[in-house]
């Protein structure tokens, strides 16, 4: 499986002056890795999943999935929402079946890669209930398994531990890894987080802001179940830090300081 | 607590009936004229024997044919323009310079012509049902369906969703609260037009047996009668409260 970015660039309308999001990002993807798309919001990194996703149009460039160019959204492409966009109306049974049936899968599959599902976010005897019912961790836990569902060849994650308070967050990493390493598909994940960057990746691609473009890919070589206190996960942290803050204005360095 | 509480509710609504039948048996004892103000248990007694006299049954049951036929046509014609509208930009504006317009019409003066168009009987109510019902449920079609937040169609879309599976199970249970919202406003509407279309164009229904009994100078009757169309009322928004509730039972359940 390959994913390939090939100098997309986006520009949208600001009050009638073109403002280019993203300029000539080139990257590739693929062989299970989980990847993450790191930097400050304004960087372009959700504008740039949603291409990928098919929900965006491109002002110019390509997406390639093994070497097919992408254009409109696809099951191929699993995507896990910031804000989940769970079907409220289904119960998580029926949210998780959705995607299944749509792809025309027998009833003898769907009932066997549910079971399958629900035991891998161990959520079985939850499928009855309705998101309104829910706690936010086990939506995003239903959320994710519902994109895995139809074995998506790359998963795209929007933020998607972004609505949670922290202690949550750093359970559901571990959540999210342990079922990333089940299920095997390359992640590319979309946070400003960098401990969870840091926790959860292969590899960390940091973007710049003011175009969009990417301004590192760090490898991150610890073993897993990684260790947030080790001193090797420290310097990653470090290192990571440096380059998210040259490159982009964070808000409280220098948009602040430039507009005072 | 809890039963206090429940106590309180059975007591509060008791309590009003009594007072409002408490003055309504002073205010008889005052006119002293069964024509102008005949006492309850006058009334009472009269409601007791509409509620067995086949012909009022008859023509309550024709009223609630028509409403439910009315309202059938409403939704016919209703419920598509309004998902058309709330998903289209160009149907909407292409649209919605007739309807703004013709909803302005008040809905009593388009009796006389529809009594040309169809002749007394069936036609008028139908119309006046079907005019008064497909308004609300239009207009509510269209909010229920551009409230629907673009990721649920960006989440189907990326599961392989067609646009047929996108309508039938996005579109429509996402705008269902507000459709029956419509519904509810078009049929309790439609109840209170009938009888007014039935003063005028037709020789039978509910409307009709209360022209009657205004001939017979039956005040009691014409009251109880009043007493049954509001139950039937009451009766028709519970039922239609009740099937909401079953059918949105995602947004309740807890």
């Amino acid at each position: 499986m390959e994913l390939q970015i090939d100098r997309i660039s986006k520009t949208f309308k600001n009050n009638g002056r073109p403002h280019p999001v993203l300029q000539d990002v080139s990257l590739t993807v693929g062989g299970g890795a989980f990847v993450t798309l790191l930097g400050p919001s304004g960087c372009g990194k959700t504008t740039l999943l949603n291409i990928i996703g098919g929900f965006l149009e491109a002002t110019s460039g390509e997406v390639r999935l093994n070497g097919a160019v992408v254009k409109r959204p696809g099951p191929e492409r699993g995507f896990v929402f910031q804000d989940y966009a769970l079907f409220p109306w289904m119960t998580v049974r029926e949210n998780i079946l959705y995607p299944l049936k749509q792809q025309r899968w027998s009833n003898a599959e769907r009932a066997q890669r549910l079971a399958q599902l629900l035991s891998m976010a161990h959520l079985e005897g939850k499928e009855h209930l309705y998101p309104s019912q829910m706690s936010g961790g086990m939506k995003q836990r239903v959320a994710v398994i519902r994109a895995l569902a139809p074995m998506p060849k790359v998963l795209l994650m929007d933020e998607p531990l972004g609505a949670l308070d922290q202690h949550l967050r750093q359970s559901l990493q571990e959540e999210l890894e342990s079922l990333w390493e089940t299920d095997g598909t390359t992640v590319l994940m979309v946070t400003h987080d960098v401990d969870e960057a840091v926790f959860l990746s292969d590899r960390v691609i940091v973007m710049s802001t003011d175009p969009g473009n990417i301004a590192g890919d760090i490898s991150i070589r610890l073993p897993r179940k990684r260790d947030r206190n080790g001193t090797a996960y420290h310097a990653y942290k470090d290192q990571l830090t440096r380059l998210v803050h040259s490159s982009g204005d964070f808000p409280g360095t220098a948009r602040m300081a430039s507009a005072r | 607590m809890l039963k206090r509480f429940d106590w309180m509710k059975m007591i509060y609504p008791l309590v009003t009936t009594g007072v409002f039948i408490g003055i309504w048996q002073m205010a008889s004892g005052v006119y002293n004229s069964d024509l102008l103000m005949p006492p309850p248990v006058k009334t009472v007694s009269a409601l007791w024997r509409a509620v067995q006299d086949w012909s009022v049954l008859t023509n309550l049951l024709l009223t609630l044919k028509r409403v439910l036929t009315g309202f059938g046509i409403a939704c016919i014609i209703g419920l598509p323009l309004g998902f058309a509208m709330g998903a289209s930009r160009a149907v909407f504006q292409l649209f919605d310079p007739l309807i703004s317009s013709v909803r302005q019409v008040p809905m009593m003066a388009w009796v006389p012509l529809t009594i040309f168009w169809f002749g007394l009987g069936d036609g008028p109510t139908l119309f006046l049902i079907a005019m008064v019902g497909i308004f609300p449920l239009i207009l509510n079609t269209i909010a229920g369906v551009r409230a629907i937040s673009p990721t649920y169609y960006h989440a189907a879309r990326s599961m392989g969703a067609g646009p047929w599976s996108i309508f039938a199970h996005i579109i429509v249970p996402a705008a269902l609260p507000d459709i029956l919202t419509g519904m509810r406003l078009a049929m309790g509407l439609g109840w209170m037009s009938v009888i007014c279309a039935e003063f005028i164009a037709t020789s039978a229904g509910f409307g009709f047996a209360m022209v009657e009994a205004q001939t017979r100078m039956e005040t009691d009757s014409l009251l109880a009668l009043m007493i049954m169309g509001a139950s039937v009322g009451y009766g028709i928004d519970k039922t239609l409260r009740l099937i909401e509730s079953g059918l949105t039972r995602w947004r309740h359940a807890a």
